[in-house]
C-alpha cells in the first residue's frame, strides 16, 4: 500500500516530464514520416504559401482592405478590365480586386482555422464525455448527435446565424463551428471507445484514479493526434462553408472574403462583361487551399492513425 | 435574419403603420415567442404548415411545385454520381498505385475541395456560353427557368420534356461532379479493406480467377459501407443542390430557400427544413433495408 501511495505522490512531475520527452520524440518521429510523404509536403507547402501571403497581407496589397481605387464614381461603378495598374481589374465598388483577393486570405483563413477550433473543442468534449461515460448518457448525447447530423447543414447555419443574430467575425465562426462538429464527436467517441478498454486505463483504474484524471491523462493523450488531424480536416469544410455563406449572402459587411469576391462578380456579370478573373482567381485561392488542407490533413491521418498504417 | 417580417412586406412609412398591424395579429407575431411556438406545435401536429406571408398562399402547395422540380435535379446527379462514382472507385482501387489510381484520387480531392456555386459559375461560363460550343439547342446559362418559358406552361409533350432536359444538363452535371469523389473516394478506400481481408487471399489460394474474387468475394463485403455513407452524404448533397439553383436560377427548393429568408418568411423556413429532415430520416431507411438485402447478417431486431 504505501509505495503505491508513494508512486502517486511522485507522479506529476515525473509524470508531466515524461510525456513531455514522450511528445516530443512522437513529433521528431511524425516529422520524419511527413518529410517521406509527398502528398504531405505539398500539402504544407500550399498551407505555408498562403499562411504567407495572410502574414504580409499589409506589404502585397496595393490598397488597405474596402478602399476604393478613387472616388470618381459612386456607388456603382462599371468596373475595369486588369490593366497593368491593376493586375485583376477594378469591382463595381472600384476596389482593386488584386488588394481585395489578398485581404480576403486573411479572412478566410482565420476564420476556417478558428471555427475548426470551435467545432474540434466542442466536438472532442461531446466525444470524450459521450465514449467515456457510456450508458444513458452516452445514447442520449449521440442521437441529438443524430438530429444534428440529419439536418442539411447549410439550413442549420441559417438558423445558427438565425439566433446570434448580426454577423460579425465572431459570429460567422461560431456559425460555422457549431454546426460542424458532430462528425468529429463521432471519430472521436470511437477512439475512445477502443482506448478505453486498453490495459493502461485498466491498471489506472486499479491504483485509484479518478474519472477526470483517467478522461485528461490517458484518454486524451491518446486520442489527440487523430483530434489534430481531424481539425485539420475541418479547417477545409470550414472554408468552404464559410464562401458558401458569402456567396449566399451571410457574410460581414466590414470585411472581404473570397467567396463575398465572387459573390459580388457573380451579381455584376463579370464573365459576360469581359473580366473573367474576377471570378477565377478567388475561386482557383480557395480551391487550391482547401485542396492543400485536405492533402496534408489526409497525410497526417495516415501517419498518426494506427489502424490506416497497417496497409 | 430575426426581425420584423411585415417591415419586408410594407414600405415603413406611418400610412403602412395600421396595415403592418393588422398583418403582424395575422401572422400571429404579436404574441410572445411561448406562445407562438405552442401554436407552431399544435400546428405541426395537425399537419398544418401554414401560409407563407410573402404569397398569401398555403406553405404545402407553394413548396409542392418546387419539391417537383429538385427532386429532378437532385435525382438525376444522384444517380450519375452512384454509378460513376462506383465505377470510378472500384477501378481505382483495382488499380491501387497504378497511374488511374493516383490520377482519379488527386482529380476526386481536388474537386472534392471546390466550392459547388463556383464549379457552377465556371461551367456556366465555358459549357454554357454559347461562344465555345457549337449546338444551337443548347440554352444560355443561367436560364431563370427549368424549361424554355415560350414553350407555355408544362405539359407532357416532347417540345418541354425535351427543353426540361437540356435545361437539366448543367445543373445536374455540376452538382453531380461536385458529389463525385464523395462517393468513389469511398467506394475505393472500402475496397482496398476489404482487399486486404484474409478469405480474399483464400479465395486467390483456392485457384478462383481475379474476375470471380472480385464479383463474388470483394464487392459484397465493400459494398454495404456504401450504402449507408450515400445516405448519409444526402445532406451535403441537399447543401449543393442550393448552391446549383442559385447559381444558375433554377426555381427549386434552394432558390426558395433564399428568397424565403431575404423575405423573412418563417412558415415557408420552418416546413422547409421539415423536408430536409425528412429526406435525410427517409434515405436512411431505405439504405437500412438495402442492408439488410445486402448484408445476410443484419437481422431486424
Amino acid at each position: 500500500m504505501a509505495t503505491i501511495d508513494v508512486a502517486r505522490r511522485r507522479a506529476p512531475a515525473s509524470l508531466l516530464a515524461a510525456s513531455l520527452a514522450v511528445t516530443a520524440r512522437r513529433l521528431g518521429e511524425v516529422w520524419a514520416e511527413i518529410r517521406r510523404s509527398p502528398t504531405a509536403l505539398v500539402g504544407l507547402g500550399i498551407l505555408i504559401f498562403f499562411v504567407a501571403i495572410a502574414l504580409f497581407a499589409p506589404l502585397l496589397a496595393h490598397y488597405p482592405p474596402l478602399a476604393r481605387v478613387s472616388e470618381s464614381c459612386n456607388p456603382i461603378c462599371p468596373g475595369s478590365p486588369p490593366s497593368s495598374q491593376f493586375p485583376l481589374g477594378t469591382s463595381s465598388r472600384n476596389a482593386d480586386i488584386y488588394s481585395e483577393v489578398i485581404w480576403g486570405t486573411q479572412i478566410s483563413l482565420f476564420v476556417g482555422i478558428l471555427s475548426a477550433i470551435v467545432a474540434s473543442v466542442v466536438g472532442t468534449t461531446v466525444g470524450l464525455i459521450s465514449g467515456f461515460a457510456g450508458g444513458w448518457i452516452d445514447e442520449v448525447v449521440m442521437r441529438f448527435n443524430d438530429i444534428v447530423l440529419s439536418i442539411p447543414w447549410l439550413v442549420l447555419m441559417i438558423i445558427v446565424a438565425a439566433l446570434i443574430g448580426t454577423i460579425d467575425v465572431a459570429g460567422l465562426i461560431l456559425v460555422i463551428g457549431l454546426t460542424g462538429w458532430s462528425l468529429t464527436a463521432r471519430v472521436i467517441r470511437a477512439q475512445v471507445l477502443s482506448v478505453k478498454e486498453r490495459m493502461f486505463v485498466e491498471r489506472a483504474r486499479m491504483i485509484g484514479s479518478s474519472n477526470l484524471h483517467l478522461l485528461w491523462r490517458h484518454i486524451f493523450p491518446n486520442a489527440f493526434p487523430l483530434i489534430f488531424a481531424n481539425t485539420i480536416l475541418t479547417v477545409a469544410v470550414s472554408i468552404l462553408s464559410e464562401s458558401v455563406l458569402a456567396f449566399l449572402g451571410l457574410s460581414t459587411p466590414d470585411h472581404v472574403s473570397w467567396g463575398k469576391i465572387i459573390s459580388e462578380a457573380y451579381e455584376n456579370h463579370a464573365i459576360l462583361n469581359g473580366n473573367a478573373l474576377w471570378i477565377v482567381v478567388p475561386g482557383l485561392c480557395i480551391v487550391v487551399l482547401v485542396f492543400g488542407f485536405y492533402l496534408f490533413g489526409y497525410a497526417l491521418d495516415e501517419i498518426l492513425n494506427p489502424r490506416l498504417r497497417r496497409r | 435574419m430575426p426581425g420584423d417580417p411585415t417591415l419586408s412586406l410594407f414600405p415603413r412609412d406611418p400610412k403602412y403603420e395600421g396595415l403592418a398591424q393588422y398583418n403582424r395579429a395575422l401572422f400571429g407575431l404579436d404574441k410572445s415567442p411561448w406562445e407562438q411556438f405552442v401554436i407552431y406545435l399544435q400546428r405541426t401536429v395537425t399537419l398544418d404548415w401554414g401560409t407563407s406571408y410573402r404569397l398569401g398562399e398555403p406553405v404545402i402547395n407553394v413548396l409542392a411545385g418546387d419539391l417537383a422540380w429538385t427532386l429532378l435535379l437532385v435525382g438525376t446527379s444522384t444517380i450519375f454520381t452512384i454509378l460513376i462514382g462506383m465505377l470510378v472507385g472500384s477501378y481505382a482501387a483495382w488499380r491501387r498505385g497504378k497511374p488511374f489510381d493516383i490520377t482519379s484520387t488527386g482529380i476526386g480531392i481536388f474537386l472534392y475541395g471546390m466550392p459547388i456555386f463556383w464549379l457552377g459559375l465556371m461551367l456556366q461560363a465555358t459549357l454554357g456560353n454559347p461562344r465555345f460550343h457549337p449546338f444551337s439547342w443548347w440554352p444560355v446559362y443561367p436560364t431563370n427557368l427549368y424549361y424554355d418559358d415560350t414553350l407555355g406552361p408544362w405539359r407532357w409533350d416532347g417540345a418541354h420534356i425535351w427543353s426540361t432536359l437540356v435545361h437539366l444538363i448543367l445543373p445536374a452535371m455540376t452538382l453531380a461532379l461536385g458529389s463525385l469523389a464523395g462517393v468513389s473516394l469511398v467506394m475505393r478506400s472500402s475496397l482496398i479493406d476489404t482487399m486486404t481481408e484474409d478469405f480474399v487471399v483464400t479465395a486467390r489460394a483456392k485457384g478462383l480467377s481475379e474476375r470471380q474474387v472480385l464479383l463474388r468475394h470483394i464487392f459484397p463485403n465493400g459494398l454495404p459501407p456504401m450504402v449507408s455513407l450515400i445516405a448519409l452524404d444526402l445532406a451535403f448533397i441537399i447543401g449543393g443542390a442550393y448552391q446549383v439553383e442559385v447559381v444558375f436560377g433554377y426555381r427549386g427548393i434552394g432558390y426558395r430557400t433564399i428568397q424565403a429568408i431575404d423575405d423573412l418568411d418563417y412558415p415557408l423556413l420552418q416546413f422547409i427544413i421539415v423536408i430536409g429532415g425528412v429526406a435525410i430520416v427517409l434515405a436512411n431507411l431505405v439504405s437500412d433495408f438495402i442492408l439488410l438485402r445486402l448484408d445476410p447478417r443484419i437481422k431486424i431486431a
